[in-house]
């Protein structure tokens, strides 16, 4: 290299000896054509798939939803079905091998003890007692879905048998199966309650937004004084309102439509937010040059900009309404019996000796934990995605 | 909190009718404990101090010239030792009560043998049983050192229960008989009579209850807030201070001696308020005016504090098991002892197993008066309240919740009872899910649905929603169980469960069908007892709260029972009232508790079921194997924690 | 700006008196009220001499007066400065508030603390690695904060704190020094009881705040200027803290406003599970009993700080960020 006028050694770099080819840089690679070329949806999903955590939420969610729809199938009793034998019975392992032998999935039968001293059931695998599981059996009675009735389950107890997974209560219901019949009330909920947030949040949100002016201010205080307003007064008073003599049923309904009516602010926020700024955008301009309606242009126009938003948010709002249903049932509020739920199921289990003496009352908090967390995770996965041109 | 029976009202009010008279009829003139006065007292080392200083007079003078002697009646009871602190659990400010309850100082009260002995008062006299004379100990004085005498009777009688701006509605109910009051004589300063025209059968046992009738008050205290002795500028500044509308509002709030919330008011239980509403934690010192001794001449209690810490129900076992109580039972159930007893060690105390008094731990009570007229008809069909007495499997229930330690049997009394029969205990209650269908069958409700559940004349299936108080969890287990149950007879059982006004006011007023509560509040009675709980007494019964109404008001409010087995238990009560001949009544209670049986008033399920009890190892002459009952009992009264003590060297 | 300031200090006024009606009816909405109630109780508990004291009360606090009239002399008490009678406790709601109010600001404090502390880290963390596995453990902690269920939790934590640790169970501290003048095991204790309210109504609030500050530092990272700085050879650590950061503490800020009512009303269900000496419970509580006056103008006061701190953190949005000041409305 050529020296510096002073003899300053100049930066070195590198020059390729291969010829020059004007055009490399529009030439494409297989992958960058296929990103441009890719649609919208695409493009989110790939996004999506990165967030690794939020694929297995999304999967697990996937399968949980699913076994909802066959949740008498799956449960190996029905919910009410009471094990007199088996009152406060700590969790069955299942076993392959017995002395040394395969003989398949089975559980030991309890043995059961009386201690006259601390009067407490005390439960011991009895090995002469082998049940070898039954799948895709005759068991339990049940209505499907409340209308068919049948008896086909994915696994039974042996016949004479239990199998209590996951132990049973205080008066000896499977718990696995409270936990699986609560499975479908629980997330129902959370569905039922965010779609009466989402419609509400979007209608006032939109209003607020596109409008502007005094309408915004209205909404504006209103959503203000929603906020301002305390919850607590305001489950105790709705739920002191519901009728007495209402079905459990019912009185889900209730709940779910009460959880979603105390919800929607936080979405309308972001909608008008969102859409004050939008509205500027020339897309807009250009629409109601055109003539459109208003809500034509805030439905069609505005709105799938930004759905991706609107939808991670609801992903996000699910957990919260699960977790108020369980916080609900604490206060005496929520679902009761006949009504399995897993906010039902925690009340039960919130007190000492289920924290001391029968731990296995207190399962019902995992899947709820987990629950929340893959809504967490899946939210957070979809917003990652949810602008993909960043 | 469960043993607050809804018939306690009641039982106060009602309770023990003849005790008096049969008090009456053993010795004119009762006598208090007549064991010897000690000669010498001996002070409290607490307060030695402040006597040597002058503040207060020696133990001698603060004594009443004849002071009660502790009988230590109770099994395993010994002398003590002054010193300590007992610590308990409650769960509201407003427990400040149950020290009134546990300290059990009464003008009457009960001894080991449920008999009415006097107690503040050195003697008495109930001369047939509608003429009675007080005698109160000269010398006695209330825990701020004014003298207790009848003044304070008559400022209570003449400036607080006649006064119309302190008592709008006038005396109290349990000093009227048939709308008379009483004539009160003040014979000398410790001396009082009471005098009716007919017998006031009511009078001691309400004196004697765990929530008194107090018809006396600490004059001495409360007459700065009296319009009538008060100096009126004084009186003014009091009140705009307090934020009370009048003289008689700021005086109402001052004298409540049950509630106990007052920390100047001054009172003659054995310990005394010294901490002021709200807090956390309430302690009570020892009252150095205190008129009972133990027989070697110790001024009780022997204990200088009590302290109560405020805590939310549910971690009153959590905290018992952790050694946090001296002594609990209030808020612990038969279902904390496995946790209870395994941890007797780590909290240094022994739980201990009581017997309850209750006639059945969870009752159903079919309201009669129910408004809708197919359930009407079905409830106050007794083969309709029989079928669902029997339909339930009352072994499943005593095996899956009480562990088999219960007794099956109906709402009615217990074995300990020298009333007790196994025939009634037996009646309708053994499980005969044929018969039931049978007698469902008989009635005409043959026509089922499509699940099962049989179906009225009109069409609608036979489904009922329970109410439950929610209290406890084991009612919702129990009715569970007997859902279950009742399924296979074709019926179907929702329940809910709701505060317990909600509850009343839904039976009372007819739309609910039917509750749950505790059975019997006494189900060991003695034929001097009054069976009033088997007959409409009180709207508080919810299976005839109309009818009980029409009784209890003389006809001005409810219903007049139109059942005649209701109006032959009324008829039989009134035999029991007017005779007192023990063999009659004898009689009488074994007819009333037949004819109860029988119709199935109330469907018992569980008997028997034992209280826990936790005892700290350092406190001492708490019975090993006790009744727990509200009243008579008081809960802890009757075994006289003023006699409870704590060895200072633990 | 000014004018900004006194329009919203007038917007609240009609604010704070629809919030009074809708809060003092939605207290009186079960049926029945407070004297009913207390009928029952003292029936149903064998008391004497009930009915005359319930008719006195009943006189005595215009319970026997409609609806309307009572609002109006409840409202006008409020304006005052009068907060009214607790019937529960049978004294001023000054007085039944007293002490837990400062309790209750503790704990807040702490639990405010704690979130940040926790939130903080975490957050930065997350945004800066994105999609690595430590992002997804340490999200993962912190979303588990929200995701326990707190009264199950709380009930676990006390006992075995009780099991190993020897703490009273419940409480805020000792039962001996409730009460007890301030002393060096005073505040020992309370330190020792701090800790399991702490960590479990803050954990729950973690789980926002990581998610709003991943998502608004994610957002600055990729801006221009952020690589511009990095290209030129900025490290890293600067680069990201001198600018991005504090971009994305607006709604650190912005939460304040809701955080404290927030704090004092969704802390109400660990409060109760552990019985401590703070509002929860006696708001609870007086729900429960329509022990109206106090629930009323606790619930006021809580509203009212609601409604300042939303139009403090605007105001300090506002001071902090020009693009808010001077950033107008629509242009169209």
């Amino acid at each position: 290299m050529t020296a510096g006028p002073d003899g300053a050694q100049p930066i070195p770099h590198y020059v390729s000896a291969e010829p020059f080819d004007p055009y490399s840089v529009e030439r494409v690679s297989e992958g960058q054509e296929k990103y441009f070329l890719a649609s919208q949806w695409k493009l989110m999903w790939w996004r999506f798939i990165r967030h690794r955590a939020a694929l297995v939420a999304g999967i697990f969610l996937v399968f949980l939803y699913g076994s909802v729809l066959i949740t008498e199938f799956i449960a190996p009793y029905h919910q009410d079905t009471k094990d007199r034998r088996g009152v406060l019975a700590p969790p069955q392992r299942v076993h392959l091998f017995h002395d040394g032998k395969f003989i398949g999935p089975f559980v030991y039968g309890y043995s059961f003890k009386l201690n006259t001293e601390t009067l407490k059931r005390e439960y011991t695998d009895d090995p002469r007692k082998v049940q070898k599981l039954r799948f895709f059996c005759l068991g339990d009675k049940y209505r499907f879905w409340g209308q068919i009735e049948g008896s086909f389950h994915f696994v039974c107890p042996a016949v004479k048998g239990q199998l209590h997974l996951l132990g049973t209560d205080e008066v000896g219901k499977d718990m696995f199966s409270r936990m699986v019949y609560g499975a479908r009330i629980s997330l129902t909920i959370g569905l039922l309650g965010v779609g009466t947030s989402f419609i509400l949040g979007i209608f006032f949100g939109g209003l607020a937004g596109y409008y502007g002016g005094w309408i915004d201010e209205g909404v504006q205080r209103l959503i203000e004084i929603l906020r301002s307003l305390p919850h607590l007064p305001l489950w105790l008073a709705l739920s002191a309102i519901l009728p007495l003599n209402w079905s459990p049923i019912l009185v889900f309904f209730g709940i779910t439509i009460i959880l979603g009516l105390l919800d929607w602010t936080g979405l309308a926020r972001a909608v008008r937010s969102k859409l004050l700024s939008l509205r500027e955008e020339d897309f807009c301009v250009a629409a109601q040059l055109m003539g459109a309606r208003p809500a034509r242009i805030i439905g069609r126009h505005l709105l799938p900009s930004f759905m991706s938003h609107l939808i991670a948010s609801v992903t996000l709002s699910i957990p919260a309404m699960i977790l108020g249903e369980t916080a609900l049932s604490f206060l005496g509020l929520g679902l009761r019996e006949p009504i399995t739920s897993w906010g039902v199921l925690l009340n039960e289990a919130q007190n000492i000796e289920s924290v001391v003496i029968y731990p296995w009352l207190m399962w019902p908090a995992i899947p709820v934990i987990l629950v929340v967390l893959a809504f967490n995770f899946l939210g957070d996965g979809l917003r990652d995605a949810a602008d993909p041109y960043k | 909190m469960g043993t607050r029976g809804m018939t306690s009202y009641c039982s106060a009010r009602l309770r023990g009718s003849m005790l008096a008279l049969l008090a009456v009829l053993l010795a004119p003139a009762a006598l208090a404990d007549s064991a010897a006065i000690p000669a010498q007292f001996v002070e409290p080392p607490m307060l030695a101090e402040e006597v040597a200083k002058g503040a207060l007079p020696p133990v001698a003078e603060r004594l009443p010239s004849v002071p009660a002697v502790a009988s230590m009646a109770w099994k395993g009871q010994t002398l003590g030792k002054h010193g300590g602190e007992m610590r308990m659990l409650m769960t509201s400010s407003k427990d400040t009560r149950i020290m009134v309850v546990y300290g059990d100082a009464r003008l009457v009260n009960y001894d080991p043998n449920y008999q009415l002995v006097p107690d503040i008062l050195q003697a008495f006299e109930a001369e047939e049983g509608r003429v009675f004379t007080f005698h109160l100990r000269p010398g006695h004085k209330w825990s701020d050192g004014s003298p207790f005498t009848t003044e304070d009777f008559r400022y209570y009688w003449e400036d607080v229960a006649n006064n119309p701006d302190t008592s709008p509605a006038g005396p109290p109910v349990e000093l009227l008989v048939d709308g008379e009051p009483p004539k009160v004589e003040f014979i000398d300063e410790t001396t009082i009579r009471f005098s009716w025209s007919k017998p006031n059968w009511r009078l001691l046992p309400s004196i004697a209850g765990p929530s008194p009738l107090y018809i006396y008050r600490p004059s001495a205290y409360l007459k700065q807030f009296h319009e009538k002795y008060a100096d009126p500028t004084e009186l003014k500044d009091k009140l705009e201070d307090s934020g009370q509308q009048n003289w008689a509002a700021l005086h109402n709030r001052k004298d409540n001696m049950y509630r106990n919330d007052n920390i100047d008011l001054p009172t003659l239980e054995p310990w005394v308020l010294a901490t002021k509403p709200p807090t956390e934690r309430f302690i009570f010192k020892r009252n150095p005016y205190y008129y009972r001794v133990d027989s070697e001449g110790r001024q009780l209690p022997y204990l200088d504090k009590v302290s109560f810490q405020v805590t939310d129900g549910k971690l009153v076992p959590a905290k018992a098991a952790s050694g946090e109580a001296d002594l609990a039972a209030r808020y612990v159930r038969f279902d904390n002892f496995t946790l209870l007893k395994e941890n007797e060690k780590r909290g240094n105390y022994r739980v201990r197993l009581w017997e309850t008094a209750w006639g059945s731990q969870v009752a159903l009570f079919p309201n009669l008066n129910a408004n809708d007229p197919g359930w009407r008809a079905l409830l106050r069909d007794v083969r309709f309240r029989r079928a669902l007495s029997i339909g339930i499997d009352r072994s499943e229930i005593n095996e899956v919740i009480y562990l088999g330690l219960g007794i099956e049997a109906a709402n009615t009394v217990l074995p300990q009872s020298p009333l007790f029969d196994p025939e009634l205990s037996a009646m309708w209650s053994v499980f005969d899910p044929e018969g039931a269908n049978a007698l469902l069958d008989e009635i005409g409700l043959t026509q089922r649905n499509d699940d099962g559940i049989r179906l009225m004349r009109d069409g609608r299936p036979l489904e009922m929603t329970i109410l439950t108080s929610g209290q406890s969890p084991e009612e919702g287990d129990v009715l569970e169980l007997i859902r279950d149950q009742w399924l296979n007879i074709g019926v179907s059982l929702n329940w809910k469960a709701s505060e317990r006004d909600t509850i009343r006011d839904c039976i009372y007023s007819g739309d609910c069908l039917m509750s749950v509560w505790t059975g019997l509040e006494n189900a060991l009675p003695t034929a001097d007892m009054s069976p009033w709980e088997l007959a409409p007494m009180s709207q508080v019964q919810f299976m005839w709260p109309k009818w009980g109404q029409y009784v209890e008001t003389k006809g001005e409010a409810g219903e007049a029972p139109d059942l005649p087995e209701a109006q032959q238990l009324l008829d039989l009560l009134a035999g029991w009232n007017s005779n007192t001949d023990i063999e009659t009544r004898t009689t009488i209670w074994q007819d009333m508790l037949r004819l109860y049986a029988d119709q199935v008033f109330s469907i018992g399920t569980i008997a028997g079921v034992p209280q826990p009890v936790v005892v700290s190892n350092r406190l001492h002459n708490v019975p090993e194997e006790a009744v727990y009952s509200w009243d008579p009992g008081a809960h802890f009264g009757i075994y006289k924690p003023d006699c409870f003590w704590i060895d200072p060297a633990n | 700006m000014l004018i900004y300031v006194g329009r919203r200090l007038l917007l609240m006024i009609p604010t704070l008196l629809v919030i009074s009606f809708l809060v003092f009816a939605i207290i009186q909405a079960p049926p029945g009220d407070y004297l009913t109630n207390e009928i029952n109780e003292c029936i149903s508990r064998g008391e004497m001499g009930c009915s005359q004291r319930i008719a006195m009360l009943k006189a005595q606090f215009n319970l026997d007066k409609p609806f309307l009239e009572q609002y109006a002399l409840w409202v006008v008490g409020l304006l005052q400065g009068n907060l009214g009678y607790s019937f529960e406790h049978q004294l001023p709601v000054t007085e039944v508030v007293g002490d837990r109010l400062w309790l209750t600001i503790l704990v807040t404090f702490a639990t405010i603390l704690f979130t940040w502390a926790v939130a903080f880290p975490i957050g930065v963390y997350s945004a800066v690695y994105q999609y690595s596995l430590s992002d997804y453990v340490v999200t993962f902690i912190g979303i588990l904060g929200l995701a326990v269920p707190s009264f199950l939790f709380a009930l676990i934590l006390l006992y075995f704190a009780n099991l190993f640790f020897g703490l009273s169970i419940g409480g805020l501290m000792d039962p001996q020094y409730i009460d007890a003048p301030w002393s060096w095991g005073k505040i020992l204790s309370i330190l020792g009881h701090l800790w399991i309210p702490t960590i479990i109504i803050g954990a729950s609030g973690t789980a926002g705040m990581i998610r709003r500050l991943r998502a608004n530092l994610l957002d600055e990272l990729h801006k221009q200027y952020v690589v511009t700085a990095r290209a030129k050879g900025l490290p890293f650590r600067r680069a990201l803290l001198k600018y991005p950061l504090r971009m994305s503490l607006n709604p650190f800020i912005a939460d304040i406003g809701t955080l404290l009512p927030e704090l004092v009303s969704g802390a109400v269900i660990v409060s109760v599970v552990m019985s401590l000496p703070t509002t929860g419970p006696m708001l609870l509580d007086s729900l429960q009993s329509q022990d109206m006056y106090l629930a009323g103008s606790f619930l006021m006061f809580l509203a009212l700080l609601t409604v300042i701190g939303v139009l403090l953190s605007d105001l300090a949005l506002a001071a902090l960020d020009p693009r808010i000041r001077l950033g107008g409305g629509a242009t169209k």
